[in-house]
């Protein structure tokens, strides 16, 4: 295995990802395409160029990022008034990034770094007394965690080696043999379901369903098995995914599985990342999708999560600030 | 709501013991109730009591009111008449003057009565402290609303502003600022609020020192006639042939004239409430205006009886303080325990229930609020939107004997801000390592709320704080929170707090300059005696461009501190004596322990314990400018000594890449758990401490170093260029013990727990005067169940890594920017300034933006 995995980003104080305090491990690279997605920065499993104009102090008064690039005038975009508009990723551009490396005020930046299990380790054991006061811990995800498996796994060995509570959070678009490694090493696992119609859920996601509903079932006897605690999730995108058809599929395939939840939580829909997507010069998928007014369609999580409860028996909640 | 059996076992195995209250705590809410997430001030009728909603609703939401001008009057008056006497007695006339003649007040529905002898939101005149600027301020426009005062405006009438200007010729040259002024000279001056600005001392040149607590368990015990015979019994003791029997006699004669004068005023009350009854067309009202009058009577002499006498007591004794004293932050001490003896007995005899006392603790609370003070058009920049100030409140922690002081007042109290939503009073709770977990569950909810109550106290370090402070372990046990930040045991002290606060970042600008101002040049004031003829503000302790290490650097900062400690302590003790000398305090004497029994006054050392409490502000600011050095000039040598003070002076013009270089994570800063910049912050502080703490003041105590700002980080910035962390010139300092925030952005990015590990990596215990983090979450942090349990899991990490005192903002950035563009729709917007809560709407720009600026620990 790789000696070290590909990070986009840690995020201490992570409460809504496993129980108590925890520290959120972001791997990069991504099996499905969300069209929701508030992480564009994790999708691709490389590094990429993220750029803020607001925050560059113009080519005249700096310009090192024209020194440092080897071919300046094919990527650098100036507007008139001497700030950065764009970087191009040309061909010629061979991902040196030595003009993020070297923009004081950071208007360029890498996402995504390399990391050894050493390296995450300090990290993680920074914020130990938060997770030993409220049984928090780290939690892998992404991305898709499952997609650096051998890394995955070599951390949550080290994290066990001293004690710390772990939790994998993954889409389980990827091969079972990848999630049953990392599993085994797991104290809770969280993942979701996206669409129960296949096809829907190619449109949404780029993938179809079919594996994923697989790896959770199977996912579901390992945790009946092991008595690791399963969470499954839903982002519920109004005119997506919210209709009564779906999430009526989605609990009836939920009330199959072999396994008590331990909870199945309903997500909201929240447009965030559109920041994030500009960085990358990537459009946002859902582009000017307006959700309903955000009281209505809350209120609908709450109906739907009620009816989940009553008609399916599943420990079913809206939001994710419920206690695990 | 939350059963005992879940509470037990949602504890965990942290404090399995030892963590619940053994009795279920009765309060009229449960333990557990949820007031909502970032609802703050926004709730009509909040009070289950309608009585209570029927006075909110008469209660002006602003801390904007009007110059009364009887007690100025009433004071010059018996000046007048006792021209001849000596300043204690001039004192004890006044007191005897006001309480006899100005007008009383009984206000529609409520059932506590007494306040500053004004109507709602009044603010007396105290002449003694320097009366110009009063009618300076009305006569240029400055007192009331207008461009240069656009909040904490005092409106008065031309027949006001007639009868203070007859007053005028008469206290010309007798005030404590021209006292004061007789003891300085440049060498003290030059650095202070007249002159650069590196420290300011004159807090207490314009108004009463104040920031105490009175003896409230003796005074309930023995009631105004009680303190009357102690004074009698002391006075008879005098040794007629000791040297000092003529002061002592003196002083016993003032004690006598103030107490019968206490026990009058009260009696006033019985006459005006039966007058009031008498006109009252309303029967029910009627009856309670005779209530009223009942107890008065009883207590013009005697001790409480009741839960409401006992109280009721409290409003007057507080109100006298404030009468004589013109001092801030007269706090309420802990309110839970002195109380809580009347409580129960109530309970036990029906004389009360958890309803009617609820009810009174609600009223006493809108009564904080109708007080009021004047200040002048300056302070109200550093100071906005105080009210009458600093009327702390505390509850919870640990007794005398060591155990657990949670009881049902606790509970009641903080429900009463709750039911309330006004920002007084100021409510602080004692955390420690057994504080139940109920409590905690309470607070929690109260601070999701985002009215910014209550702060958050820790007893694991205040205590030994206080010990260091050569307080006795009883005392330091029983410590409440005095006005902002301090800790300080009731009754027992008088601790100068807040009397002054040094700008360390301006330190370090003075110890890498040469003792010079970066802006040094002919547009300065004091350029024709300092600048332009070779000399410079402070020490001359070398040139950052000269330094050959970083060991040079600390040392200058070190020797820099000392200089300007030892101007700022000058400059205090002269205002101090000036105190003495100008305004012995014969009424507040009798309500301290220690006074009447040594026969001398609080102002002389009469109490028990006493300090001067100045703090240090911009802590992040100068460890960031540290770590700036050290890392850019002396280890990666990035830039020359003298290519970063080039950048500085030229406030970055030109060095805009270096600019962008120090804000940004490239550089260690303070706030991220990074020993690197965390150690030197600390430098930074201990330095100031170091000099300031146990040097010997005039009352015969010792100084006490402070670690926070309030909100003068925002004046001290005001009144420095540019510094080497990345601030340009006139931005705010970085405020308390919190992270360095720039416009270019913040220097803390990695959220919650590294700031918490951070901040206490900072040696709390030795700020015996007090230390401050501010926090800000956004809304969606705190929510649900998870939001709530994790941020109660900080607070007792706060609490276990010796953090001493936190205050909490719960606000969404948009709810705080659009409130700035819409103000008429956020009145109610109750957000934490800094030692208190205030309408944010009533901020002042500046502070507003500072307070929007300050890092969101956004994790939604």
């Amino acid at each position: 295995m790789s000696d070290t995995a590909l990070v986009s980003n840690i995020q201490k104080y992570t409460i809504h990802d496993g129980p108590g305090i925890r520290t959120e491990v972001f791997f990069s690279g991504c099996t499905m395409r969300c069209i929701w997605c508030s992480n564009p920065e994790t999708i691709e499993q490389r590094q990429r160029l993220g750029f803020y104009p607001a925050k560059c102090i113009t080519r005249e008064k700096c310009g090192l990022c024209v020194k440092a690039c080897p071919v300046p005038e094919k990527t650098l975009v100036f507007g008139d008034d001497g700030v950065l508009r764009r970087v191009n990723q040309v061909a010629e551009c061979d991902g040196c990034f030595k003009c993020a490396e070297v923009c004081p005020p950071r208007a360029i930046k890498v996402w995504g770094e390399r990391y050894t299990v050493a390296e995450l380790m300090k990290i993680i054991e920074e914020d130990r007394s938060f997770y030993e006061r409220t049984g928090g811990g780290v939690t892998l995800s992404g991305g898709e965690v499952l997609a650096q498996a051998d890394f995955a796994v070599e951390l949550l060995k080290a994290c066990k080696a001293v004690n710390i509570n772990t939790c994998v959070e993954t889409a389980l678009n990827v091969p079972w043999s990848a999630a049953e490694r990392v599993f085994r090493l797991a104290d809770m696992i969280i993942t979701d379901v996206k669409h129960m119609d296949s096809a829907k859920h190619r449109e949404i996601t780029g993938a179809g369903n079919e594996l994923v509903l697989e790896n959770i079932r199977k996912t579901a006897e390992f945790c009946a098995g092991s008595g690791v605690p399963l969470v499954i999730r839903t982002p519920i995108v109004p005119d997506y995914n919210a209709d009564d058809t779906n999430i009526r599929a989605t609990g009836e395939f939920l009330r199959g599985l072999p396994v008590e939840l331990a909870a199945y939580q309903l997500l909201p829909y929240r447009k965030m990342g559109t920041e994030k997507y500009d960085s990358l010069g990537d459009d946002y998928p859902m582009g000017d999708y307006a959700p309903p007014e955000r009281a209505d369609w809350e209120a609908h999580l709450l109906e739907l999560a009620e009816m989940l409860r009553r008609d399916y028996g599943l420990p079913a909640v809206a939001g994710s600030a419920g206690k695990l | 709501m939350e059963t005992q059996a879940t509470a037990r076992a949602l504890t965990g195995d942290t404090y399995k013991t030892a963590n619940l209250v053994e009795v279920t705590p009765q309060a009229i809410e449960p333990y557990d109730k949820d007031w909502g997430i970032a609802v703050s001030g926004n709730t009509p009728n909040p009070s289950p009591f309608k009585r209570i909603n029927d006075i909110l609703a008469i209660t002006v939401k602003s801390t904007n009111g009007f110059v009364a001008p009887d007690a100025a009057e009433l004071i010059t008056e018996a000046y007048q008449a006792h021209s001849g006497e000596p300043a204690i007695l001039k004192r004890a006339y006044s007191m005897e003057n006001i309480l006899d003649n100005a007008p009383i007040f009984i206000f529609p529905h409520e059932l506590l009565v007494g306040n500053l002898c004004c109507d709602k939101k009044g603010a007396p005149v105290f002449p003694e402290f320097g009366f110009n600027w009063v009618v300076d301020e009305m006569r240029d426009g400055l007192m009331d609303y207008s461009e240069q005062r656009t909040h904490d405006y005092f409106k008065y009438t031309p027949e006001t502003q007639a009868r203070l200007e007859k007053l005028r010729d008469f206290w010309d040259g007798k005030t404590i600022n021209d006292v004061v002024n007789t003891m300085l000279d440049d060498e003290i001056t030059k650095g202070s609020h007249d002159g650069k600005g590196v420290f300011f001392a004159d807090a207490y040149v314009f108004c009463g020192a104040g920031h105490l607590g009175l003896e409230f368990d003796r005074l309930l015990r023995l009631g105004l006639g009680g303190i009357g015979e102690l004074i009698a019994e002391h006075a008879a003791k005098v040794d007629l042939t000791s040297p000092d029997s003529s002061e002592k006699r003196l002083f016993y004669k003032a004690e006598k004239i103030v107490n019968d004068a206490c026990s009058r005023y009260v009696a006033r009350y019985v006459t005006r409430a039966l007058e009031l009854a008498e006109a009252e067309t309303d029967a029910a009202r009627a009856a309670e205006l005779r209530e009223i009058a009942e107890i008065c009577g009883h207590l013009s002499t005697k001790p409480p009886r009741t839960f409401r006498e006992a109280l009721q007591l409290v409003v007057f004794a507080t109100d006298f303080a404030l009468l004589e004293c013109n001092g801030h932050s007269i706090s309420y001490g802990r309110f839970d325990q002195y109380l809580y003896p009347f409580f129960k007995s109530d309970l036990a005899s029906g004389k009360g229930s958890r309803e009617s006392a609820q009810e009174l603790i609600e009223n006493f609370f809108i009564k904080i609020w109708d007080l009021n003070k004047l200040r002048n058009h300056t302070l109200i920049k550093t100071f906005g939107n105080g009210g009458v100030g600093g009327t702390a409140l505390t509850v919870g922690g640990i007794l005398k004997d060591g155990s657990d002081g949670t009881n049902e007042l606790t509970f009641m109290a903080l429900d009463a801000h709750a039911h309330t939503r006004i920002p007084c009073p100021w409510m602080a709770v004692r955390l420690h390592n057994k504080t139940p977990r109920e409590l905690k569950i309470k607070v929690a909810n109260l601070i999701r709320m985002g009215t910014g109550e209550p702060k958050i106290f820790n007893d694991e370090v205040a205590i030994p704080s206080m010990l260091s402070s050569d307080i006795s372990l009883d005392d330091a046990r029983d410590y409440h929170v005095v006005g902002c930040v301090e800790p300080d045991p009731p009754g027992k002290a008088y601790g100068w707090k807040d009397c002054g606060h040094m700008n360390i970042a301006r330190v370090l600008e003075l110890a890498i300059n040469d003792g010079r101002c970066y802006n040094c040049g002919p547009d300065c004031a004091r350029w024709e005696k300092c600048g332009k003829v070779g000399k410079q503000l402070g020490l001359k302790t070398g040139s950052l461009a000269d330094m050959k290490s970083f060991d040079e650097v600390l040392e200058a900062y070190d020797k820099q501190m000392e200089y300007w400690c030892d101007r700022q302590i000058a400059l205090l003790n002269a205002v101090d004596i000036a105190h003495q000398i100008v305004y012995p305090l014969p009424l507040l004497s009798t309500l301290m322990d220690g006074c009447v029994e040594n026969g001398v006054d609080i102002t002389r050392g009469g109490t028990k314990y006493n300090f001067t409490g100045p703090q240090g502000v911009g802590i992040g600011t100068a460890g960031d400018g540290l770590a700036t050095i050290k890392q850019l000039v002396f280890e990666e040598k990035k830039v020359t000594g003298r290519e970063l003070l080039d950048a500085v002076i030229a406030n970055w013009d030109g060095h805009e890449e270096l600019y962008a270089y120090v804000n940004s994570d490239r550089v260690h800063h303070y706030g991220n758990d990074d020993d690197y910049a965390d150690s030197l912050a600390k430098f930074a502080m201990d330095t100031w401490c170091k000099h300031i703490e146990r040097r010997p003041n005039t009352r015969g105590g010792f100084y006490q170093p402070g670690a926070y700002s309030v909100t003068v980080n925002v004046a001290h910035g005001q009144n420095q260029w540019a510094s080497p962390e990345g601030r340009v010139a006139y931005e705010p300092l970085s405020d308390c013990m919190g992270a360095v925030h720039t416009k270019l952005g913040s220097h803390d990015i990695k959220g919650p727990t590294a700031i918490l590990k951070s901040v206490t990596k900072l040696d709390h215990a030795r700020a015996t005067n007090g230390t401050l983090l501010n926090w800000k979450f956004s809304p969606g942090s705190l929510a649900g169940d998870t939001g709530r349990e994790n941020f109660i899991a900080l607070l007792e990490e706060y609490v276990a890594r010796l953090g001493m005192h936190s205050q909490f903002t719960v606000a969404n950035q948009e709810t705080l920017i659009a409130a700035q563009k819409t103000p008429e729709e956020y009145k109610d917007l109750l957000v934490r300034v800094a030692g208190y809560s205030a309408y944010f709407v009533e901020l002042n720009r500046a502070l507003q933006d500072d307070i929007i600026g300050r890092t969101s620990l956004s994790f939604d």
